[in-house]
């Protein structure tokens, strides 16, 4: 385990600063020794780790849900539940930021789906998302990882690019994107598995 | 196509998260007995991952990690009692309404009041639940040591007695306590505002029955002096903890 008292291995020691810390202050060495503290019943690594990933998830959370306050309820549950789970993460599997991103998501898009919020137009979002802004970035994955994938998407017909970045990043529902791109929801089921089959299979060559 | 790309394109999509309520259900029930679905989402995660890169970083409120360690405190107390109450199942059912409850008050407050995000929680807790003629007994929780508030409540007379622990008198405002069951409606209703001594009327509850209060949660939060203005719990609030009565407690 880390010491506190050493400010250079303190996981915490560069997010405690200000609301806009970022995780890439911290390293996935340092979240995974967190979450094997939080597996551990830590309450202390469960503040740190917490301090260190609660912007990154609320982010995700308040884009799929645009909803402060429901916002609040899920990042609530999301972290109950890692305190809860913190013993099944596997570091063979995914980095931790990746696992709790994941858990965040599968929660605001569950929630979404229970209670539909408007739907945002996406030309700003679209915008926002687009792979060729670095700041935008903050490589919480492998960088090689991240360049084939961003290759393989560069790959897909525009729309279809589209697609899947307002799914993950958005939470839209086929339906949601059947309305968008006045497409018959079964066309937007058909575009998504071929966008997806294409990129399994460009990121397995 | 083949099953086993059926299955992959579930999984996928799953990922993806454009599948409906309904169907997401079913992807999570599923996955949890079907190791292949299981495997093909956890490949789909990977793969699909960098695109968390873009995210960008929103600071949450600053008390929401005091929420959460509330919420860990209530549930680790729910767990001790559950461990407390092993040797009988229906004080494990007990548990469980109870957690429900629980969750039934944060998420109805949430959606009733904006403001009140937290409110003490109090369950009143029938253990073991033939002995009706114990009192129920709860515990109000300021901090991880000290205990704010110990309420208990006589049934079937429904003489209610608040007993400030560490709880003490603030300047310029007031503790207000409230109740909160499905038959009364979404929001939580006031119970009363405490006295300067901080107690309250024994009568209180009394136009409650006794099942209602048994399935009822109660919470207690700081008002401006003489009570919310709003009839609906502002804030802000004490952090509550269960702990379900027990004859050993």
């Amino acid at each position: 385990m880390h010491h506190a008292s050493d400010p250079a291995s303190d996981p915490a020691a560069g997010t405690s600063t200000g609301p806009d810390a970022m995780p890439g202050a911290i390293t996935r060495e340092q979240l995974e020794e967190l979450l094997q503290g939080v597996a551990d019943q830590d309450r202390q690594a469960f503040a740190r780790l917490y301090e260190a990933t609660a912007a990154k998830l609320y982010g995700a959370v308040l884009r799929i849900l645009k909803h402060e306050q429901r916002t609040d309820d899920v990042v609530q549950e999301v972290y109950v539940t890692i305190w809860q789970k913190a013993e099944q993460f596997d570091a063979l599997k995914a980095s931790p930021i990746t696992w709790m991103v994941t858990i965040a998501r599968n929660r605001a898009i569950d929630e979404l789906r229970r209670r539909p919020t408007a739907r945002h137009e996406p030309a700003d979002i679209l915008d926002q998302t687009a792979s060729d802004t670095p700041s935008a970035r903050e490589r919480l994955e492998g960088e090689e990882d991240a360049q084939r994938l961003y290759a393989c998407l560069e790959e897909l017909e525009g729309r279809r690019q589209d697609m899947v970045r307002l799914a993950y990043l958005e939470g839209w529902s086929r339906a949601d994107l059947a309305e968008h791109f006045e497409q018959p929801v079964n066309t937007v089921k058909t575009w998504l598995h071929r966008a997806l089959k294409q990129l399994k299979g460009c990121l397995a060559s | 196509m083949t099953d086993r790309d059926d299955l992959d394109m579930l999984a996928a999509e799953y990922v993806l998260g454009t599948l409906d309520a309904e169907e997401r259900t079913r992807v999570a029930q599923r996955r949890q007995d079907d190791a292949t679905l299981n495997d093909l989402i956890e490949a789909w995660e990977a793969r699909l991952a960098p695109l968390g890169d873009e995210i960008q970083e929103v600071a949450p409120g600053p008390d929401l990690l005091q929420r959460i360690e509330a919420r860990l405190d209530a549930l680790e107390a729910e767990r001790a009692a559950a461990t407390r109450a092993t040797d009988s199942d229906a004080p494990r059912d007990n548990v469980h309404q109870l957690q429900r409850r629980l969750r039934f008050w944060q998420w109805g407050t949430g959606l009733a009041t904006a403001a009140a995000l937290v409110l003490a929680v109090l369950l009143l807790a029938p253990f073991p639940p033939q002995e009706t003629r114990e009192p129920f007994v709860a515990v109000f929780q300021q901090n991880d040591q000290q205990p704010a508030f110990m309420v208990s409540v006589e049934l079937p007379s429904r003489d209610l007695h608040v007993q400030a622990v560490a709880a003490e008198p603030l300047p310029d405002k007031s503790y207000q306590m409230w109740i909160k069951e499905d038959s009364l409606g979404p929001k939580p209703r006031s119970v009363g505002v405490l006295n300067d001594d901080l107690s309250l009327a024994a009568n209180a509850l009394s136009e409650y029955s006794p099942e209602l209060l048994k399935r009822a949660t109660f919470g207690i939060s700081v008002e401006p002096p003489g009570g919310s203005p709003t009839g609906q719990p502002t804030g802000p609030a004490i952090h509550g903890y269960l702990y379900p009565a027990t004859r050993n407690l």
